[in-house]
């Protein structure tokens, strides 16, 4: 597959037999990309892996759209992509690697991705709007953070694709509850998240979200049109999945000496070895 | 060329919107809640499929054009150039800009032809959106132009943000004028002084230099619509042929044409005294009235004559400008 694949370019293809074990694997894959680096936004992809993973089991290839909202995300579509032999990953996050930490346009996978937050719910809505005048019906699976409900423009998009009934979109916010300067709630009182998209006229779960099987559910449930965009409140942890982290991690920028990665990719190892994993 | 007092028209510009979205299924146009004001309801009228309100959210606006531009579409996005480029800046540069997609921004209202004030007031838009890079930067001067523009920018390949005059909009070039995107044009040939205008300032720069040249200074006026990118061989040639340059922008003299051109010909070694005619490093204010506030801010007639006079270090004191008056529906500078 060529470097600059995008899930909905045709051509695109990929089959998720199990998403619960594509998250498990996005975390090894991630580990293990931000291991040669001994930092980077792990916790980013430990959040969020499970909704990746439903994601990328409930797209179309070549018909669906993924955005990454927040470019620190881009690691788990990377991973996940790679899982999926969509891309050589080789040079993540090294000088000169079209494979950059943070997303940019030059990002393969996802359609949009960019590293200044709060962006990309209003690039899903012109995705959406380009779709309606094409007469398609293709999805918009849009990854956004919790943290990005600081700013102002999200709930302009919030407010555009509710009055145009933009139905197609389905965001998942991954509510891990973390933000550079510390957890989210200590910032800014943003709950209740699920009561706020629903009084803006979004259809909205409020679920866990590292539980893929719900995940999954909720995007099915989110694909019949009811007139109305879709929210996905994912309650998740930038530490979920990986026991062996310090509890004083930083979930935004996790640092991974080699005996943390070493340890990191044993136990992760052994959990997709393990039966029934 | 016409002579002031100048007729006037009015929606050139939506006029010409809608006759090229006649043609180009592919144009869309998107208000942030100043339909009739960027005269786009001509296109909501005949095109309300294609017509988008984007409301009073200019972030979320901009960040949409962006993504239908990737879909094919051509996004022409209106509001004023306040809005359009200070709220949404970021959104700007990092969903059109950096992608190089085929947006066109449209700000009405440029510098202090608003008497709104300084919120309403776009007077360093062309810094802004000249600092950006793939963005194609055009102030036009008149009607002529101003229905030339549209189809003009249509197939740009990348982003382009142009500033236009609202209301009455004077016809200044006679129709056989053509505006050609990579050029400047001298309009007015002289061998003193090398006047560069663009937008509401020609109107301005050839009545300055009409009443320098019946005082012995003879005058060229280049007439600059596109700033970015700058036609530097017209520009270094109209200042290698004079002794005195001077810029003239209804704008703030930081970032504009201004320092586009003093850029241009101190790369090439060209050492002209240099003259910045426009908002010197300030805000402007609210008023009444447009032409008190180009007698106030320096931008009127007066100004750039005795600017060039005092320049050109003439003792006596700078020729008066005569007032040439206009009727209703008539334009002349101040």
């Amino acid at each position: 597959m060529p470097a600059t694949l995008r899930v909905s370019d045709p051509g695109a293809v990929w089959a998720v037999p199990d998403p619960g074990e594509l998250a498990l694997r996005i975390r090894l894959r991630a580990v293990r990309m931000v291991a040669p680096q001994g930092f980077g936004y792990l916790g980013q992809a430990l959040s969020s892996a499970e909704q990746v993973a439903a994601v990328f089991a409930a797209a179309r290839p070549g018909v669906d759209r993924i955005v990454c909202s927040p470019g620190h995300y881009i690691i788990g579509p990377f991973a996940a992509a790679a899982e999926l032999g969509l891309i050589d990953l080789a040079g993540y996050g090294q000088n000169g690697s079209a494979f950059e930490a943070i997303g940019t346009e030059r990002s393969p996978v996802v359609d949009y991705t960019c590293g200044s937050l709060g962006q990309g719910l209003s690039a899903a809505l012109g995705f959406a709007l380009a779709d309606r005048f094409r007469g398609s019906d293709a999805r918009i699976f849009t990854m956004i953070s919790d943290g990005e409900l600081e700013e102002g423009q999200v709930w302009e998009a919030a407010l555009f694709a509710a009055h145009h009934r933009l139905d197609r979109l389905a965001v998942l916010l991954d509510a891990n509850n973390s933000q550079v300067d510390g957890p989210v709630d200590s910032i800014t009182t943003v709950e209740p998240i699920a009561a706020k998209w629903s009084a803006f006229g979004w259809r909205v779960w409020d679920l866990d979200g590292h539980d893929v099987s719900a995940v999954s559910a909720a995007l099915a449930g989110a694909s019949v049109r009811a007139g109305r965009p879709n929210m996905l409140v994912c309650r998740t942890s930038t530490r979920h999945g990986l026991d062996c982290l310090p509890p004083d991690a930083d979930g935004h920028f996790i640092k991974l000496t080699p005996e943390l990665a070493a340890a990191a990719i044993e136990e992760l190892t052994g959990r997709l070895e393990a039966p029934g994993a | 060329m016409r002579e002031p007092p100048y007729p006037t028209e009015l929606k050139p510009y939506g006029r010409a919107l809608v006759e090229l979205a006649r043609r180009r299924g592919e144009v869309l146009c998107l208000s942030g809640d100043l339909t009739k004001q960027t005269e786009v309801d001509l296109f909501q009228a005949e095109f309300p499929d294609r017509f988008i309100h984007g409301g009073m959210a200019e972030a979320n606006m901009m960040s949409m054009a962006g993504a239908l531009a990737r879909c094919g579409h051509v996004p022409f996005v209106h509001t004023f150039g306040v809005f359009a480029t200070r709220r949404p800046y970021d959104q700007i540069a990092n969903a059109i800009a950096y992608p190089n997609l085929p947006v066109r921004i449209i700000g009405f209202m440029p510098g202090v032809s608003t008497p709104g004030g300084p919120s309403h007031q776009a007077i360093d838009d062309v810094a802004l959106m000249r600092a950006l890079p793939n963005m194609t930067v055009i102030d036009v001067a008149d009607a002529v132009e101003t229905r030339q523009v549209v189809a003009a920018i249509a197939d740009v390949p990348g982003p382009a943000y142009v500033r236009l005059k609202r209301g009455e909009i004077p016809v200044i070039f006679d129709d056989s004028h053509v505006l050609r995107l990579g050029r400047a044009s001298v309009v007015l040939a002289g061998t003193d002084v090398a006047l560069f205008a663009s937008g509401m300032m020609l109107a301005e720069a050839l009545a300055a230099a009409r009443v320098l040249g019946a005082h012995g200074v003879s005058v060229s006026v280049i007439n600059v619509p596109v700033i970015k990118p700058l036609d530097s061989a017209t520009v270094l040639s109209a200042a290698a042929g004079a002794r005195l340059v001077v810029t003239a922008e209804n704008h703030s003299i930081i970032g504009g044409l201004g320092s586009a051109v003093a850029e241009t010909i101190a790369e090439a070694g060209l050492g002209r005294p240099l003259r910045r005619v426009g908002l010197r490093d300030t805000f402007a204010e609210g008023s009444l009235d447009a032409p008190y506030l180009f007698e106030r801010y320096g931008l009127s007639i007066s100004a750039l004559v005795e600017t060039i006079w005092s320049a050109l270090g003439r003792p006596d004191p700078a020729p008066p400008v005569p007032t040439v008056a206009a009727e209703v529906g008539q334009y002349s500078p101040v």
